[in-house]
């Protein structure tokens, strides 16, 4: 990493998003821990308290919802959910991708063809829609919607590993691994996979807003994780009913997915220059 | 041109022959699709009747077929919690819906333009700043989320507009101004890094040098190369268009299709929802074809 390298990773929208990023993740990880209240079960005589209010000892910063919970907590608990979920169904995408990348851009002639129109199909599918029908069909659990969340987002890694591919199939080193004689598999594995993977991690932290934002959506409308379980999503589709008395009941979840959003982000904008990776 | 055009017509048909078998097998995933479409309630033997009134007794493929001709016609089968042909009652909400998405569309495009024009004047300047601080906000914000922020502002705080409904324009703001937040964004980042790219070629060099205006170089020069990419982009954002549409109209009990889509799926009514993502990806399609079709119109250096 050169000086110059550092500094524009290092520039301001590098250290906000790391910043944004840590305390998110502080909160998801380490909150639930410190904030040891319960998130499920709530105390009736403290419903709809406003942020900051104090409840026979306990104080309640963000206020607690319909059931007397503490939303703080609620929020901890529901960011982990919704954070886990998207970080594993990145992953599963990223891996389905990649490797339907590498044998399109490896095999060539009619498996790329076939894997390419796959792309475009499930490209032209409107996201939402389709796992919103899935997660119908299967059943609203939390592995459900890890899967579906991945095994729909695999398009665009395919499109970019598979260019990639295709660049780095035809460099000398390449060439001469298969005039030694090395086996098909050997050659994707060990000399063209370690050169296509850092654009698809940088991809993956790009895509995971996109996952964030989707995931919350599918909460939002009731059609994920269902509740008393919070996840981001369902903490606003629930507060939404009580919008009028208790506003911060969808004020802050909001705050946390924008949070996330952002930080992703600008990392991935950061990791971008620092790798000085196309990633179109 | 022709040969162009064929092929992406013929693509295109390829595109929405898959997404048609997806649709299709999506019900097949949790095993019998009779049962699924029942309610939990009802009897084997109601199942099983309902299962051979709708011909899933019979091979998988043959279904499918069966699906695909009926559904080039027109026919996607009967809503089974309105008991009417699935297509009327798209149709019946596509005005909003189209209403909805144009209202939303015109002013983030306007709005876009005009910020990412004044981001662009002078880069790293405090307009430039402040457009962009205000373009990330955009991005980052559920629309959900935004729409009730709204909602708690507008309707329910300061009372200027109505919470939701349908049929005079006051109704119309506050979906279209949710709907097109992350848009105006989208916009504003294209148009501004676009034409900052276009900016640095030698013909804007010339221009100034001849003593024009840094007005009249980005408006008379500069802006229509920069439209060129922003062009392209903007058939990729409509599915997000499409999402977004979906959770305003059931923020604001808009009676559009994304709000039919939702309802269709939490009552099970699965022959509707086949439909709406068919639909979808169709209109997602034929937008992007047209896109393709504008991009090389627009640009003379693309040569078929």
């Amino acid at each position: 990493m050169t000086p110059e390298l550092r500094r524009s990773f290092a520039g301001i929208d590098g250290w906000v998003g790391a910043i944004l990023l840590i305390a998110v993740l502080l909160l998801a990880v380490l909150g639930p821990q410190l904030w040891a209240l319960d998130p499920i079960k709530g105390v009736l005589t403290a419903t709809f308290k406003p942020p900051g209010t104090i409840v026979s000892g306990q104080w309640h910063p963000l206020g607690t919802d319909q059931l007397g919970r503490d939303l703080l907590v609620r929020i901890m608990a529901g960011t982990q959910l919704s954070l886990g979920i998207v970080v594993i169904a990145g992953l599963i995408s990223a891996l389905i991708g990649t490797g339907l990348g590498l044998l399109a851009g490896y095999a060539g002639g009619w498996t790329d063809i076939v894997i390419m129109r796959l792309v475009d199909i499930q490209l032209s599918i409107p996201f939402i829609l389709l796992v919103l029908l899935v997660i119908a069909v299967l059943g609203p659990s939390i592995a459900n919607v890890v899967i579906v969340l991945g095994v729909t987002g695999w398009a665009i890694f395919a499109r970019v590993a598979r260019a990639r591919t295709l660049e780095v199939r035809e460099l000398d080193y390449v060439e001469a691994a298969r005039a030694l004689g090395a086996s098909r598999l050997r050659i994707v594995l060990r000399y063209i996979l370690p050169n296509i993977i850092t654009p698809q991690i940088v991809l993956l932290t790009l895509d995971l807003p996109r996952l964030i934002v989707l995931e919350a959506s599918i909460g939002f409308l009731g059609l994920g994780v269902q509740p008393p379980v919070p996840t981001l999503g369902n903490l606003i589709g629930e507060g939404r009913s009580y919008l009028l008395v208790a506003d911060w009941l969808v004020i802050y979840p909001g705050l946390v997915i924008a949070a996330l959003v952002i930080g992703f982000n600008f990392l991935g904008d950061g990791l971008i220059r620092l790798t000085q990776v196309r990633v179109d | 041109m022709l040969r162009f055009l064929g092929n992406r017509l013929l693509q295109s048909a390829v595109v929405l022959l898959g997404v048609s078998a997806i649709v299709f097998f999506c019900l097949f995933l949790a095993g019998d699709p009779a049962a699924l479409m029942m309610s939990p309630d009802a009897s084997r033997a109601e199942i099983d009747a309902f299962r051979k009134a709708m011909g899933f007794d019979d091979p998988v493929l043959i279904q499918y077929l069966r699906y695909l001709g009926k559904a080039l016609t027109g026919d996607f089968g009967l809503s089974l919690r309105f008991q009417r042909p699935v297509l009327e009652l798209v149709l019946e909400r596509l005005p909003a819906t189209a209403l909805l998405a144009v209202a939303a569309l015109a002013w983030s495009t306007t709005l876009g333009f005009v910020f990412g024009v004044l981001a662009a004047i002078k880069p790293g300047g405090l307009v430039d700043f402040m457009v962009r601080t205000v373009a990330l906000a955009g991005q980052a914000v559920p629309v959900f989320w935004l729409g009730l922020v709204l909602i708690l502002f507008f309707a329910m705080k300061w009372r200027l507009l109505p919470t939701g409904g349908y049929g005079e324009a006051r109704h119309l703001i506050l979906p279209a101004l949710t709907l097109g937040a992350y848009y105006t964004s989208a916009v504003t980042r294209l148009v501004r890094a676009s034409l900052i790219d276009v900016m640095g070629e030698d013909y804007i060099r010339t221009a100034r040098a001849k003593g024009l205006s840094p007005g009249r170089v980005i408006i008379g020069h500069a802006l229509r190369n920069a439209l060129i990419p922003v062009l392209t982009v903007q058939a990729m954002y409509f599915a997000a268009l499409l999402g977004g549409a979906l959770v305003t109209e059931i923020i604001f009990a808009w009676p559009g299709i994304g709000r039919l889509a939702v309802q269709a799926i939490q009552n099970r009514d699965f022959p509707l929802v086949q439909a709406v993502v068919l639909l979808a990806s169709t209109v997602f399609v034929l937008a992007n074809l047209m896109v393709d079709i504008a991009y090389v119109l627009l640009n003379p250096r693309i040569r078929l």
